[in-house]
């Protein structure tokens, strides 16, 4: 049986590599890669590490893969194809940027020397069955604790990484005049329980300031869009 | 068999793979049997709230009218638009109905029993990771809606789509956070031993805001009223699911009610103490997942007042209520939880 689920998730994460690389539309492409990280849990959930598995699905597909199924579905339909690339830079590029990835992570399986890699996956034993002695193994008390002890830095290191992403994209969309008018946002509470130009008393009366042209069209699509991104801060 | 069963079953027990195949379905059948009957209730009471009678034709009380609904939507003709992708079009209401089946199976409806001498827990599967497992399929059901109205080729169900991956990938963030709160007073993921923490006293006492929190986002999370911009039938017709109709339809309509129960029994598992009675009553076993569905009603009927009651909101309200009110809030609960827990302990 686990055999079986093995195959069955290894051919899927395969094939949705294959898939996400090989398909001429962008949103199949979005596709396959969700089913390919989707099997990649599955394998995890095969070696005992439920606590990865589970963060895989939640972050990647759950998360990441949203905000590029976004961007696919609003800017490109089915009929938008991406063609091959003949550029002869591209094809040279393209073998250069995978050969130097291919020899990374060569370096990186053979350094770290993953222990788990030549055995059944830690805590089953030959019969299936999970050892008590490994019971602690890629549980999440475990993961947490390495997370906050042996790999604080690290960790930390890779929180600010994304931190900076989050705060680039905002400051990058903000300088495209993409998030309004900066001057005059200064926040109060009373701004966030009651947020400015919506449908209160004061606006039917006239009171509130006139809403420009450029925050009427950050309205609606823009401010979803937007708005999701920090979320991939709140999963890590 | 023997090298999956591991995987999927014990937790601190070993447990055969029929006992598992049975409760695979006794879940499905139960789900099956809930479903109608919150539907049902849903007519009645909003019947009642807008002083009206509600269904009161087909059988007694109206009581036959969810079973005569299920007839109509398994009989209507299996059509698809034009413009819609075949197989992806057909996949979406599968993909939804299969994570709100999965998702229902971490509820606990009582301990560990005896039946004919194999102990078998009250639940479908109680995980080492609990509430993560929920939303890795939450995350896997975004997917259901999104397939379902993209592929359908039309404009009103892309935008309601649209709208149900920004709503939930936003809520899911505070309703993570807020459980976060219980997880760190408990100690423990494993949601049997979440219920058993909450012998002294239920978490919703301690833990007041992350429930309010956790029951806020939950609306967002279903797309209920007054979070229900994903249907908002004035501006999109339908939603995602305009362009179905029939048994595919059925299929999205069942996932989201089984979805309400999910939260619901999420609620009474995490903050109202599961099958735990209060003051001390302590009722033989058999009893124990009549109190999680009775507990679990309580919720439903708050659901269908709630959307009785309240207005829709605009999107962009949605949306800063969820980022800006409702996600600090959160964060606060689990920071001065964590500080409390690390205070207390020491």
């Amino acid at each position: 049986m686990a055999e079986v689920v093995f195959f069955l998730a290894a051919l899927g994460a395969l094939a949705g590599a294959v898939g996400t690389v090989a398909l001429r539309n962008p949103f199949y492409s979005v596709l396959a890669l969700v089913g390919h990280l989707i099997s990649l849990a599955l394998l995890f959930l095969l070696l005992r590490a439920e606590f990865v598995a589970a963060a895989q699905v939640v972050v990647y597909a759950g998360a990441v893969m949203v905000l590029y199924m976004f961007v696919v579905a609003y800017v490109g339909g089915t009929d938008i194809q991406v063609g091959p690339l003949n550029s002869r830079t591209t094809t040279a590029g393209a073998i250069l940027f995978g050969l130097v990835l291919f020899i990374e992570l060569t370096i990186a399986i053979l350094g770290t020397g993953l222990k788990a890699l030549g055995t059944e996956g830690v805590g089953i034993g030959a019969d299936g069955v999970a050892r008590a002695g490994d019971a602690g193994f890629g549980t999440p008390e475990q993961i947490g604790e390495l997370l906050l002890t042996k790999f604080l830095l690290p960790f930390e290191l890779a929180s600010f990484l994304l931190l900076i992403a989050a705060v680039g994209a905002v400051t990058l969309a903000r300088r495209r005049g993409g998030l309004g008018d900066p001057s005059g946002s200064t926040i109060t509470p009373l701004d966030l329980l009651r947020p400015r130009h919506t449908g209160t008393m004061a606006e039917g009366v006239g009171g509130s300031r006139r809403i420009t042209s450029q925050e009427q069209e950050q309205e609606g699509v823009e401010a979803g869009v937007t708005s999701v991104r920090p979320d991939d801060e709140g999963k890590e | 068999m023997n090298g999956l069963a591991p995987v999927l079953g014990v937790v601190g027990y070993y447990e055969p793979w029929w006992i598992q195949i049975i409760k695979s379905i006794v879940i499905f059948a139960l789900g099956l049997q809930i479903v109608p009957i919150v539907l049902l209730g849903e007519r009645k009471l909003l019947g009642r709230f807008q002083g009206r009678p509600g269904p009161n034709r087909v059988g007694p009380f109206g009581l036959l009218q969810p079973l005569a609904d299920i007839g109509k939507l398994a009989f209507k003709a299996d059509f698809r638009p034009r413009t819609s992708i075949g197989w992806l079009f057909q996949l979406a209401p599968i993909i939804s109905i299969l994570t709100a089946a999965a998702a229902f199976s971490i509820i606990p409806f009582g301990d560990t029993v005896d039946i004919f001498g194999t102990p078998v827990g009250l639940y479908g599967v109680d995980v080492s990771i609990g509430p993560l497992y929920l939303f890795a399929f939450g995350a896997v059901a975004f997917y259901g809606i999104m397939l379902g109205g993209w592929a359908s080729g039309s404009k009103y169900s892309f935008l309601g789509a649209m709208r149900a991956a920004a709503q939930l990938i936003s809520y899911e963030v505070s309703q993570g956070l807020a459980l976060l709160g219980v997880v760190m007073t408990a100690g423990t993921l494993s949601l049997t031993e979440i219920v058993q923490a909450q012998q002294g006293m239920w978490y919703v006492v301690p833990q007041f805001l992350g429930f309010l929190i956790f029951l806020v986002a939950s609306f967002a999370e279903t797309n209920r009223a007054p979070f229900d911009l994903v249907e908002a039938d004035a501006e999109l017709v339908g939603g995602y699911n305009t362009e179905y109709g029939g048994a595919r339809f059925a299929s999205f309509f069942f996932a989201e009610y089984l979805n309400i129960l999910v939260v619901s029994g999420i609620m009474v598992t995490v903050f109202l103490g599961g099958w735990l009675l209060p003051f001390g009553i302590n009722p033989p076993t058999f009893v124990d997942p009549f109190v999680v569905l009775g507990k679990m009603a309580l919720f439903v009927v708050f659901f269908i007042w709630v959307r009785a009651t309240l207005p829709r909101l605009r999107y962009d309200q949605l949306m800063s209520f969820g980022w800006k009110i409702l996600l600090p809030l959160a964060t606060l609960n689990a920071l001065v939880t964590a500080i409390l827990v690390v205070v207390l302990d020491s």
